[in-house]
């Protein structure tokens, strides 16, 4: 039963793509997330949206009004027979619904009771609001992101939310294969702000550690050599892992004339670039780079066994020829529309467990006859009453 | 009370040869967890980041980190005894860890055919920067480097600067919680079915399926897609972003979407005469001029200490929270504190060491570990005779022959 909104929306994709029959529980008329676009056709409306389908391919949607006291009762029953119920209310708001895990686990001692919040059950914030930006921030991630001279930055897309999920559905799926052996099913209680804070490299460590704030830096990280750098079609990410990688990368510029005084031997230390160096060395790279494609960059460093690669822009993310062959992004009609559209596939290849082909989010309440008259044995005549009672 | 003693991976056994990020934090979240994590370390490789030889504070920092609760044995892979004392490890694991390039564990004659030969439930978790298939499967990568490829680097940073991608590496986080994610689905069926499998993370793979609807909105759109900064690309609001403060490098992060939000702050922050112009009446027409909101909401959060204007916005029901440090989270936060994300352990000499904890909380088996990292090969007598039952004669045999070497 997927009763979540944003954070948790991806934590239930998960679980039905890898095979779970996952309910999208939708408030009558439609989730809002619905309203997010992209839309196709650019027409807002709630079969359109693209956001909404992404993060809801291989599950079913009912609607129904869990404030009601009949939506109450039919929840509990649903949850009856239900293995994991996954929300992202407001700490006790289920609760003072008769709704929460204390309720719902009375007839189903092995329910699995999953609750993603931006700051989680207990703690003194525990009722702090919170949005992707917020869990960003509050994570120590986003002072992190940036260049010095800007503000801090969050990633691309939101990551707060997806990390979140990702870190519920670990939890999940602890919780499920302990129930395997004893048939106890236990709460689950994610905290946005934790799952943030524990996916940072070198936030926590360095000021754990050294007593120093980790800071902006740009794509140049912790003055090392990993870094990326502008060329003549972009940009390119050259790292410097091993002495090796750093004597090719000055050879290079050497033969074509312009490594500067690299070559120089108080320059062997591939490490050089945390050290007062570091500007006059960063210098020269870019002028060198500056001549050179990602191409040529990626295809000779790759060639060496150096991890150097390609700055990709969005419009060519769909040209990646090793994801498309290994089957990761699937092409799929869409009937309604007539469009073909991509859809990303499943993040690890298992030789057993599969990962199902991504179908086509349901519409509004689509399974509502499915899953309460056939599944929970609701009479049609009780479907319509409930129905126009605005209960579903 | 419930007994929140039990461990849900008891008695799982996981041979780990996995080294650097991504392969040692999938580890951690399973040893988290219960499971026995055996490192394979070999002296090879002592002074990566986050090895046991890294001289950096912020090296041992990340090996307590990503290493904590495991166990360490050294074996010298270029021989035949070392490679002899792998694969009797082997039939005794229920789980073979690695994240080589693709050549190094055929080489030894452990890649998944193989050790399935031994071992015929095993689940073996191979990770790497492609996948071990298809035209790309020998490219060597970084956590830069994929971030870069995946479109991560490009997409993150503000529209009018340089792109500055992801700090960290977020793509190695997201391989290890891939990992993890994997290997406890891996248990799951194999409780069910009683057949093991090959798990083949492609991080490429797992940090393109982190772009949300972008390939859809690519595929049926054809949108021009850019950075965005601190706005959102969807379904954003006004104003959406980080305010400066008080203070050196000070910054309140604030959110608001619809016109209730819009009302309540524009009322916290004492109604100035800007916030009931008709220009941002409306969340369609504040994100519009939102460039010049930001500015506004700038003028205010300048006077204010960042926290206490986190506190004022989130009484009355806005999401703000502040743009935290390393420091913040570690000494002030006083709800991480309460929640305890931080745990000290102590490593080999008793010195406690400061770890972070699982990133959710499970009422019944909440799980934990009780120590730091292990020193480099710590536990050769515990796995060789204990588990092993290896004997001192055939012990002094192997030493000989320079399996731990």
């Amino acid at each position: 039963m997927d009763l979540s909104g944003e954070l948790g929306v991806y934590c239930g994709k998960l679980l039905a793509d890898a095979g779970a029959d996952v309910i999208k529980v939708e408030p009558p008329g439609g989730d809002s997330m619905r309203r997010t676009g992209p839309f196709i056709d650019g027409v807002d409306s709630p079969e359109n949206s693209l956001h909404w389908r992404h993060y809801n391919t291989n599950k079913r949607s009912i609607t129904l009004d869990i404030e009601s006291e009949d939506g109450g009762a039919l929840l509990s029953r649903l949850a009856e027979n239900s293995d994991v119920v996954l929300e992202s209310f407001q700490p006790g708001y289920l609760d003072s619904l008769g709704l929460g895990y204390g309720h719902l686990s009375d007839g189903n001692p092995g329910l699995i009771f999953a609750s993603l919040t931006p700051f989680g059950q207990t703690g003194p914030y525990k009722d702090y609001k919170g949005s992707d930006l917020v869990g960003f921030a509050m994570g120590g991630y986003m002072y992190v992101t940036g260049w010095p001279d800007t503000p801090p930055n969050k990633l691309w897309g939101l990551q707060a939310f997806h990390t979140t999920s990702n870190r519920g559905f670990t939890g999940i799926l602890i919780a499920l294969y302990h129930r395997l052996a004893t048939a106890q099913g236990q709460q689950v209680d994610v905290s946005m702000q934790e799952a943030v804070a524990t996916t940072t490299e070198h936030v926590n460590t360095t000021y754990n550690y050294t007593g120093e704030n980790a800071v902006r830096c740009g794509f140049r990280h912790g003055g090392q050599f990993v870094a990326t750098w502008q060329c003549r079609d972009g940009y390119v990410s050259i790292t410097t892992n091993t002495q090796k990688a750093w004597d090719d990368l000055r050879a290079w510029m050497d033969r074509d004339g312009m490594a500067g005084d690299l070559m120089d031997e108080r320059y062997n230390d591939r490490f050089i670039l945390r050290g007062e160096h570091g500007s006059h060395i960063e210098e020269l790279v870019e002028a060198w780079t500056l001549t050179h494609t990602r191409q040529e960059i990626t295809d000779w460093g790759q060639a060496n066994h150096h991890p150097w690669g390609p700055v990709s822009t969005a419009a060519e993310l769909l040209d990646n020829e090793q994801l498309w062959d290994r089957g990761f992004y699937q092409e799929v009609d869409d009937a309604d529309s007539g469009l073909k559209m991509v859809y990303p596939g499943a993040p690890y290849k298992m030789s057993e467990s599969g990962w199902r082909p991504s179908k086509v989010a349901p519409r509004v309440g689509q399974h509502n006859k499915q899953v309460y008259c056939e599944e929970l044995g609701l009479s049609h005549e009780e479907l319509q009453e409930l129905t126009e009672a605005g209960v579903l | 009370m419930a007994d929140t003693t039990a461990l849900a991976l008891q008695g799982i056994r996981i041979l780990d040869f996995t080294w650097i990020h991504a392969g040692p934090s999938a580890t951690r979240i399973l040893a988290d967890q219960g499971a026995q994590v055996i490192k394979v370390e070999s002296n090879q490789a002592l002074s990566v980041v986050g090895g046991p030889a890294s001289n950096t504070a912020r090296g041992l920092g990340q090996r307590h980190n990503w290493n904590a609760g495991k166990l360490s044995i050294s074996l010298n892979m270029k021989t035949d005894a070392g490679k002899d004392l792998a694969r009797r490890l082997v039939a005794v694991s229920d789980v073979v860890a690695e994240n080589f390039s693709g050549r190094v564990m055929p080489g030894w004659d452990l890649d998944f055919e193989s050790i399935r030969k031994i071992r015929p439930d095993i689940i073996m978790l191979s990770m790497s920067g492609f996948g071990r298939t298809g035209p790309w499967k020998d490219r060597v990568s970084y956590g830069q480097t994929l971030q870069a490829w995946s479109g991560f680097t490009d997409l993150t940073g503000f529209p009018d600067t340089k792109p500055s991608g992801p700090a960290s590496a977020y793509s190695d986080a997201v391989g290890g919680m891939a990992g993890a994610q994997a290997v406890l689905l891996a248990l799951i069926q194999r409780a069910r079915t009683g057949k093991g499998q090959w798990i083949d993370v492609s991080q490429m793979e797992s940090m393109s399926a982190l772009l949300g609807p972008l390939a859809l909105e690519l595929s049926a759109i054809k949108t021009d897609v850019q950075r965005t900064g601190n706005r959102l690309h969807q379904g954003g609001g006004a104003p959406h972003g980080a305010y400066p403060c008080l203070g050196e490098d000070r910054w309140l992060a604030i959110t608001v979407f619809n016109d209730d939000e819009w009302d309540a702050f524009a009322g916290a922050i004492g109604s100035p005469p800007w916030a009931s112009e008709e220009r941002f009446a409306s969340a369609e027409s504040r994100l519009r001029h939102a460039d010049d909101l930001d500015k506004l909401v700038e003028s205010w959060t300048s006077a204010q200490n960042a926290e206490a204007a986190m506190h004022m916005l989130q009484a009355a029901g806005i999401a703000a929270g502040v743009v935290q440090t390393g420091q913040d989270m570690g000494e002030n936060d006083p709800h991480l504190r309460e929640r305890g994300i931080f745990k000290q352990v102590p490593d080999a000499s008793g010195v406690l060491r400061t770890i972070e904890r699982a990133p959710y909380k499970l009422s019944l088996t909440p799980g934990s570990v009780t120590k730091g990292a292990p020193e480099f090969g710590a536990d050769q007598d515990l796995v060789l005779r204990e588990i092993l039952g290896v004997d001192d004669e055939e012990l002094a045999e192997m030493a000989i022959a320079g399996a731990f070497d």
